[in-house]
């Protein structure tokens, strides 16, 4: 245990004390602010579209028509050009639109020419740039409500009804007997799902930045000779446990700082007043319920000793990036499926591919960390960190054995070397 | 003196390829034993099973009086054939921190590091990272972190490979001392005048087998001895000089090996006895280099 201790704090110290360390620690949360900042300014320096209304539908809805078209921030119907409205064929009003909204000499951003339709009416959007999504949503929403008015009026309904229930907004209240409240369904219960897909996601960060830190390490020490004087001092699971548990620390550092950025941010967010800060003191409260914390950090060290190892054990084989780099190519591919299968597991939690793939250990960790804020069996909780736990102490044996197998080998492996020496017991 | 070091009938193979051979020898406690050997002889191999870093195929090995290098890993120094240190660490803290692995206190490590490697001349350089240090300052930092816990048995893998002669003499120095504190020491060399001037033992290994296991005069009895002969002297008349079986000739006269067990004196008795014109005659004592020449095998 005291040479355990030595390794893990050596191998802490030799990273927070870099300039590099702290850099790529506040890297992160000032990239985060910056980028914040960077959409505020983008979304309220969008400038609303200038549109300009020709109605050749005959059927004299211009003005209902703009009256649904404008909208602060995203459209403003501006007064149709003389030019623009003298015409009366739909071809010649084409030609005069294609020259208002023009790259070179155009003064619109959009120019709507309503037609008649075989049913309701149609419009002709001339814009000035060839993908104009706004415009176009904000046109299509616009005719759509004009065509569905016109029709109701047109059997017999009162337009000023058409209109409340238009502004009346519906109204759908979620109940769920698993709610805080054990009827509606509030933020507060959506957010501890959201809870556990960003910890599912950190966890697969910081298992990619933890291990990777590992690899290198081992490499480092592998590459200037060191492992085989450590090894002559400790035994290969001390000196394994030792790194694993000092790169932990460095990653637990990382966390506490910005959990603390994390942490001013949403007090801040949380003082802004409306419904968050209740929500997010419930959201908390809500992950201490049924032993939550307790489950995300099972599965969280879970994950991070079992791949640790393997990347570490991989380590000990490779004295450059390149040797590493064929090795650990297929853990990486199978680190990009839980990616992939997080985010149906965001959508629907309960999935059976998402339930059964929960049972493999190597993605555990990630999709379980997803899953359990939606309240799981606990057989299902219970189970997977069991089969986890078992799997994860058969890696670390194996893990145990490579590592020493490879520090005291000179030779270039590939995956089938690296069993034969495991097997026959080291160099 | 009691065994400190025993290996019996050792073997280690990997996959078809056996590098040790039944190897059996035993080292007494204060001793400055030699594990000579040329390249590929299986010393690191065995060094390995000594520490407990490699499993023996076969035989048994008792270190320290436990059965496995491991059990007493506290007690024992290694400096290994490929030398290596934490680059941007400097040398005191380097030293410490293999020591504090050893079980000594941090501060105590410190403290015997720098007095140590100032003894070593490193006092310039104590602060100074790792990577900043010439190869052979790195060397006597490495040596210095293998000796500071002040180990019972001390086993160094090649330890002048790299050095200049004047820090070659260092070393030897080192060695001196550290049997003269009551350490024993081992060490693996194939460059045989560190260990004729060094040791009291030899073993010699070839192909991973033992081919030698004594004190070093022994093994220079193993060599054939030579005969240095000047003069006017004719070729056919050497030859016939009794113990001669073989010569060659040199610059200024011939170079004749002897038969084992042949007397130099019976042969320079002969000469003039016999009336040979000669003007120098010398019967050099066998080097160890030569002995290490004919026991494995690498005359042939």
């Amino acid at each position: 245990m005291r040479r355990l201790l030595l390794i893990s704090r050596r191998e802490y110290l030799a990273y927070v004390r870099t300039v590099g360390f702290w850099l790529s620690l506040i890297a992160l949360p000032l990239v985060a602010v910056g980028s914040a900042f960077f959409m505020a300014t983008m979304a309220n320096s969008s400038e609303a579209r200038e549109m300009a209304v020709l109605d050749l539908s005959g059927a004299g809805i211009q003005a209902d028509f703009i009256a649904r078209l404008n909208s602060p921030g995203r459209v403003e119907v501006v007064a149709t050009p003389p030019d623009l409205a003298g015409q009366t064929e739909v071809a010649a009003a084409d030609a005069v639109a294609r020259d208002l909204v023009a790259e070179e000499g155009g003064t619109l951003d959009g120019v709507v020419i309503l037609t008649p339709a075989d049913q309701g009416l149609a419009a002709r959007y001339w814009s000035s740039r060839t993908t104009d999504e706004t415009g176009q949503a904000a046109v299509t929403e616009a005719l759509s409500g004009l065509n569905r008015t016109r029709a109701l009026v047109a059997l017999g309904v009162d337009p000023a009804a058409v209109d409340q229930i238009d502004a009346t907004p519906p109204q759908v209240t979620v109940l769920s007997p698993a709610s805080a409240s054990g009827g509606e369904v509030s933020l507060q219960d959506r957010l501890p799902g959201l809870i556990g897909f960003i910890v599912a996601m950190m966890l697969w960060s910081l298992i990619l930045t933890g291990a990777s830190i590992l690899l290198n390490s081992v490499m480092e020490e592998k590459a200037n000779r060191v492992l085989e004087v450590l090894l002559s001092s400790a035994s290969a699971t001390e000196l394994l446990a030792g790194k694993i548990l000092g790169v932990a620390l460095v990653t637990l550092t990382v966390l506490l700082v910005w959990g603390g950025f994390g942490g001013m941010a949403l007090a801040y967010a949380a003082r802004q007043g409306g419904d968050f800060a209740p929500a997010l003191s419930g959201a908390l409260a809500g992950l201490g319920r049924d032993g939550l914390w307790f489950w995300l950090m099972a599965y969280f060290v879970g994950g991070y000793l079992m791949y640790a190892s393997v990347f570490a054990a991989i380590g000990s084989f490779c004295e450059t990036p390149r040797e590493a780099q064929t090795l650990i190519g297929p853990i990486m591919m199978v680190l990009v499926i839980p990616v992939f299968v997080l985010q149906m597991a965001m959508r629907d939690p309960d999935l059976a591919i998402v339930r059964s793939l929960s049972w493999v250990p190597f993605f555990t960790p990630f999709l379980m960390s997803a899953r359990a804020p939606s309240g799981p069996p606990l057989y299902e909780l219970a189970g997977t960190l069991a089969v986890m736990g078992a799997f994860i102490v058969l890696v670390v044996w194996l893990a145990a054995k490579a590592f020493r197998a490879g520090a005291l080998s000179t030779t270039k492996l590939d995956w089938k070397g690296i069993v034969s020496l495991v097997r026959g017991g080291g160099a | 003196m009691s065994s400190i070091l025993s290996l019996d009938a050792v073997s280690k193979r990997y996959g078809a390829f056996e590098a040790v051979k039944d190897l059996s020898f035993s080292v007494q406690k204060g001793a400055i034993v030699g594990f000579l050997g040329p390249n590929g002889a299986g010393k690191t191999s065995t060094i390995r099973m000594i520490l407990g870093l490699a499993a023996p195929t076969t035989g048994r090995i008792e270190v320290l009086g436990a059965d496995d290098g491991r059990k007493v890993r506290d007690r024992i120094g290694f400096l290994p054939e490929e030398r290596g240190l934490y680059r941007k660490m400097n040398p005191v803290d380097a030293v410490a921190y293999m020591a504090a692995l050893k079980g000594l206190p941090m501060a105590e490590g410190r403290r015997r590091a720098r007095a140590l490697l100032e003894e070593q001349g490193l006092g310039e350089a104590l602060k100074r990272p790792m990577k900043a240090l010439s190869k052979g300052m790195a060397q006597k930092v490495q040596l210095v972190s293998a000796i500071a816990h002040r180990p019972e048995l001390v086993i160094l893998d090649e330890p002048f490979s790299g050095l200049d002669p004047v820090n070659q003499q260092g070393l030897e120095r080192m060695i001196r001392d550290l049997a003269d504190q009551g350490a024993t020491v081992l060490f693996s060399t194939h460059v045989m005048q560190h260990a004729e001037r060094l040791c009291q033992k030899v073993v010699l290994m070839a192909r991973g087998a033992k081919v030698f296991e004594g004190p070093v005069a022994e093994a220079r009895a193993a060599a054939p001895r030579f005969l240095v002969l000047e003069g006017g002297l004719d070729q056919a008349a050497i030859q016939a000089l009794p113990g001669v079986v073989e010569i060659e000739p040199t610059e200024a006269g011939f170079r004749a090996r002897l038969a084992p067990g042949a007397q130099p004196q019976a042969a320079l008795k002969a000469a003039f006895e016999r009336g040979l014109d000669v003007t120098r005659f010398e019967a050099p004592e066998p080097s160890l280099h030569d002995a290490f020449i004919v026991l494995t095998g690498d005359d042939r």
